[in-house]
């Protein structure tokens, strides 16, 4: 289960960092980065990606948006999307899975709460999969 | 003077006396509203001076501002720069104590350590976590020169990656600090243009416009706590989950 290569977006580079060092502590080493929505999807295109954590405000083209786009894409649109944002509202939850994220999780979070959410969405997938 | 004509003064007359009444109720209110537009001719200029001043200081405020969310990133990049050095000066020490490799090796790696955690805490101007980081790297040192069994020594150096960790993932309140910071940025830039429009349409044209500030409220995510918040979260992705949404 470690093994899969996850992509990362977020403007910030700090929370690119933490997020890929609270990763590497809780075993998913495999990662890579990308600043904003396009950004992502070019990276997306270019390589092998498993898996996406996201933010939600980002320029060019923020959270939301690159969810929608993966989803509409013949090839990704099953692509397991995780939210990490500060965003909480009632209404930002039930916007982001209007547009199918598969789990959602607030700022700040502990490298525990990253696997389990990680980890309860590959196993969605895998038995919707099978 | 035949009938025709002394009706037609007669009515003139009587013309003349209904605009002498009408001169006598309205002059004094003519009067009134000089007097007011006398008084608070002053209040106007003086209302103009301050948003001059607002003008000027609420830009000022916005700057400074976003010095304070440049300077956050800055110092969390250079404490995450210096706990990416911990971790792996850490990761080396234990690979050394895990196979035994308890030398001058080790020596020279807690002393890199005890350096690091030394600018550490000057870096971070003494925060509370980093100088309980220090603190407990004083132990471990401590421990060390007490040449206890090596699988001691190992579970005290992952609690200090641990510790590492936690400091790690205390930073994330810079980025939610930078994400307030920018929406009370966007309210007073939004004051500010309202400012801007008054001070440039109200005193220099005779109508005055209708202001509308279109602030952004705090939504609830900003009056509740981080428990309340992911209670909530979870709440919908079981409805979600359950097709219930």
């Amino acid at each position: 289960m470690a093994s899969i290569k996850i992509l990362i977006v977020d403007d910030s580079i700090t929370i690119r960092r933490i997020i890929t060092n609270a990763l590497k502590t809780v075993g998913f080493t495999d990662t890579t980065e990308a600043s904003n929505g396009k950004e992502a999807l070019e990276k997306l295109q270019a390589g092998k990606i498993d898996f996406i954590i996201t933010d939600w405000n980002m320029p060019e083209m923020n959270g939301l948006d690159l969810i929608k786009e993966v989803r509409a894409h013949p090839v990704h649109s099953t692509m397991p999307i995780l939210m990490i944002t500060t965003r909480g509202t009632e209404h930002d939850v039930v916007e982001a899975l209007q547009a199918k994220v598969n789990s959602y999780i607030m700022k700040p979070f502990t490298p525990q709460e990253l696997k389990e959410k990680i980890e309860g969405i590959l196993k969605t997938v895998q038995v919707s999969t099978e | 003077m035949n009938q025709q004509e002394v009706e037609k003064v007669l009515q003139k007359a009587a013309e003349v006396k209904v605009f002498c009444e009408y001169g006598q109720r309205t002059i004094p209110v003519l009067d009134d509203i000089a007097a007011f537009l006398n008084e608070i001719s002053p209040a106007i200029e003086d209302l103009k001076a301050v948003l001059e001043v607002a003008m000027v200081n609420i830009p000022k405020a916005a700057g400074q501002l976003g010095r304070v969310t440049e300077a956050t990133e800055q110092a969390s990049t250079q404490i995450l720069n210096t706990l990416d050095k911990m971790v792996a000066t850490l990761d080396q020490v234990i690979t050394s104590v895990s196979t035994g490799m308890v030398s001058s090796d080790l020596g020279v790696a807690t002393n890199k350590m005890a350096g690091i955690v030394k600018t550490l805490v000057e870096k971070s101007g003494w925060d509370a976590d980093i100088v309980e980081l220090a603190e407990a790297w004083a132990a471990h040192l401590r421990s060390l020169k007490m040449s206890g069994p090596t699988s001691n020594l190992e579970r005290l150096l992952k609690e200090l990656q641990d510790d590492c960790t936690e400091i790690m993932m205390a930073l994330q309140v810079q980025d939610i600090t930078q994400q307030h910071i920018g929406t009370v940025m966007g309210t007073i830039q939004a004051v500010a243009e309202e400012l801007k429009k008054l001070t440039t349409g109200f005193f220099s044209t005779p109508a005055a416009q209708t202001v509308s500030i279109d602030l952004p409220l705090p939504n609830d995510s900003e009056v509740v706590g981080d428990m309340e918040r992911k209670k909530m979260v979870e709440s919908l992705l079981s409805k979600a989950r359950a097709g219930q949404l």
